[in-house]
């Protein structure tokens, strides 16, 4: 029964069933089965989604759909873990979010969901994020990456003013900073003062990877 | 008045009479249902005030169908824009057809690709070339670059306004973030002339604060105005045509009540800037077939079956990041078949590097096609000169066509003679230095920027900009964004 609870698991993810996955993941968890297993199970599905979408093999909407069915699952297998006093290793914890006046929503979305699948704790505030929203969830979440993204060349800046605060708040030392976004490259990444830059998805983990030194 | 070219063709159509009728009726029921969101207390109580059902707490009005049928009645089939000089003002609608200068946040060389932020001096030299090329009627906002070295990022829309009419007599669109509008409505006012006054929706079916103040100042000030909502299908718009039809229908539709509401019978363009997205990187696919055919219903459903003027942007970039053949591939292909459905401007000169940029020289190549589409559309006459039975029968089968006084008179109205490409023979081509599109456009940019001497503005004119300028930076100060 818990191989075919967890193989049920990994197939809801790797099906994009979205409809079924709230129903499968309390399935799973009355099943009796450890909510850690069930939980690799999970990010393992992710992880292979995230390989074949950096592979060409499958696309944009396949990444998000598959995230959609973990955001319904995953807080229900979650909330088990705490339940039973178990804890859920992180590589390191990640503060995403895109800046303010940008409500572009896609390409944050894909860098916290395949850092996610590789196993980090990722706190998403979401779009139009206020820089004050960023320094608080700095202080408050203590991260070890700050990941923002903007769209708009208009925005883009805001990145820098989050910057800019950090290090009027003497914090900026405490947190290593990627940026991303169409109108970023790496001139304006370095111009801004942060640690690195994505030019996609895939690029923005290696480059999370590479500054917290995680092979 | 610029003439444009005359479409002597109907448009093409790509949808049958009950398709134009399912897809209005979906919009109606998709604005009389679910709403449309306006960030802006007074728009609301005016819609209010019209018929609408309004929520001030979400900012959603729904409107209802009589109403925006009424406001479709009130828009002119064809408005003027008048520019500084009388001679380069639009006539808009109807079979009339111009071109736009596109833009881009950057200069790309030519050479290597490489994106970087333009001088106050490029910015300006790409002006007066796109002022001296013959199809390049209009400029869009924010053109030709987004952003100008050492200009705080504020200040660039209405710097880019004053640096368009010191350098250009051609008219310009206007621009809707943080309040330019104000100082760019006083630099044409400054001017004698008018802008497009600019209203763009943020897709899915809203209209923001900017946008909804933009439009009562344009229209204060007498001006036209440009409508948008752009988006990505997929994305903002769903992923089918018949779907981001209806959607984009129904927020264009919205913006369009709201102005007729403000100014009943206000001129309106209504633009076409749906893309398609590139489902590995969600970034726009620039070139697909689904912008093409989007666009191609879509000016069906506005000019040919509401009778109001429209634009397409579609065509204005390529995702290429050099001057190339997918340039061209990405580029022709849209701007064609928008011009072929009907629209009354195009947007096309320069834009490459999928909005990233823009280069003058492509302008120049751009300026040579334009020509070309221009004469297609004009098609071609059929009279006793130019059937020419006589000519055919003299000829017979064994003479040529090419000693005929028919050929000597007719030759150049058949076809428009290309500057920049390269038709010369290899032997000459060799001995010319085997030049490309790119070297010869250069070539035909540097004569441009040596000989080509924009309308200057008068003394006063120019004063009266730098004092709006100076306002604009001041206001900026007091609300800390400078």
């Amino acid at each position: 029964m818990t191989s075919e609870i967890i193989s049920q698991l990994e197939k809801m993810v790797m099906d994009f069933d979205i409809d079924n996955a709230e129903e499968i993941a309390i399935k799973a968890i009355d099943s009796g089965v450890d909510p850690l297993n069930a939980a690799s199970a999970l990010t393992n599905a992710i992880r292979k989604i995230g390989d074949m979408f950096g592979a060409g093999e499958l696309f944009l909407p396949d990444l998000v759909c598959a995230s959609e069915v973990l955001k319904k699952s995953f807080p229900i297998i979650e909330a088990e873990i705490k339940k039973r006093g178990k804890e859920k290793k992180s590589l390191a914890k990640v503060v995403i979010g895109t800046v303010y006046g940008d409500i572009h929503s896609i390409g944050k979305g894909m860098v916290s969901t395949l850092l996610y699948a590789e196993g980090f704790e990722v706190i998403d505030l979401g779009v139009n994020v206020e820089s004050s929203k960023f320094l608080e969830a700095i202080k408050m979440e203590k991260p070890n990456i700050l990941a923002m993204s903007a769209l708009l060349t208009t925005t883009a800046n805001e990145q820098k003013k989050v910057i800019e605060g950090l290090v009027v708040e003497d914090i900026r030392d405490k947190v290593k900073i990627i940026v991303g976004g169409a109108p970023v490259n790496q001139e304006f990444a370095d111009s801004i003062g942060a640690d690195g830059y994505g030019a996609n998805a895939p690029e923005a983990v290696k480059i999370v990877k590479h500054l917290l030194k995680i092979n | 008045m610029q003439k444009g070219f005359k479409r002597k063709f109907e448009p093409i159509k790509i949808l049958n009479d009950s398709q134009v009728e399912q897809i209005h009726t979906a919009s109606l029921a998709l604005l009389e249902e679910t709403g449309f969101r306006f960030e802006n207390e007074k728009g609301l109580r005016l819609l209010s005030e019209n018929g609408c059902i309004v929520d001030y707490e979400t900012k959603i009005a729904k409107i209802p169908g009589f109403l925006v049928e009424e406001c479709i009645r009130r828009t002119p089939s064809s408005f003027i824009l008048r520019a500084r000089d009388p001679e380069k003002s639009m006539m808009f609608g109807g079979n009339t057809f111009y071109f736009m200068n596109s833009c881009g946040a950057r200069y790309a060389d030519v050479e290597t690709g490489t994106v970087t932020m333009p001088t106050m001096k490029q910015n300006n030299d790409a002006i007066i070339v796109s002022d001296a090329l013959d199809t390049v009627n209009f400029f869009c906002s924010y053109c030709p670059y987004f952003e100008i070295y050492e200009v705080p990022p504020v200040m660039s829309c209405p710097v880019s306004c004053a640096q368009r009419h010191r350098f250009s007599s051609k008219p310009s669109r206007g621009a809707q973030a943080t309040d330019t509008f104000i100082w760019e409505t006083q630099i044409a006012q400054a001017c004698n002339a008018q802008l497009l006054g600019c209203v763009e929706g943020a897709a899915p079916l809203a209209l923001s604060e900017d946008a909804i103040n933009a439009a009562f100042c344009y229209l204060k000030a007498g001006f036209p105005i440009y409508i948008a909502s752009g988006s990505v299908m997929g994305g903002s718009h769903p992923v089918t045509i018949a779907g981001a039809l209806v959607s984009h229908n129904a927020e264009m539709l919205a913006i369009l009540v709201l102005l007729q509401c403000i100014k009943p019978g206000c001129g309106i363009i209504a633009n076409n800037f749906v893309n398609a997205m590139n489902m590995q990187t969600g970034d726009l696919n620039f070139g697909a077939a689904s912008i093409a055919l989007h666009q191609m219903a879509y000016n069906q459903m506005w000019q040919g079956s509401y009778k109001i003027p429209v634009n397409n942007s579609g065509s204005a970039f390529s995702n290429s990041k050099k001057i190339d053949y997918q340039t061209a591939a990405e580029k022709l292909p849209l701007a064609l078949t928008s011009v072929l459905s009907g629209t009354n401007l195009l947007t096309f000169h320069g834009g490459i590097t999928a909005e990233l940029a823009y280069n003058p020289i492509l302008a120049v190549i751009d300026d040579d096609v334009a020509n070309t589409i221009g004469r297609i559309i004009e098609g071609f006459d059929i009279n006793d000169d130019t059937l020419g039975l006589d000519v055919i029968k003299k000829v017979g089968s064994t003479g040529t066509f090419l000693s005929t006084i028919q050929t000597k008179d007719f030759w150049r109205s058949e076809n428009f003679t290309t500057t920049v490409f390269d038709k010369t023979s290899y032997n000459e081509w060799i001995s010319t230095g085997k030049k490309t599109i790119v070297e010869k456009a250069r070539e035909k940019m540097e004569t441009i920027l040596a000989e080509h001497e924009p309308e200057p503005l008068t003394e006063n004119q120019d004063k009266e900009i730098d004092k709006i300028l100076k306002e604009a930076e001041e206001y900026y100060k007091n609300k800390n964004l400078l």
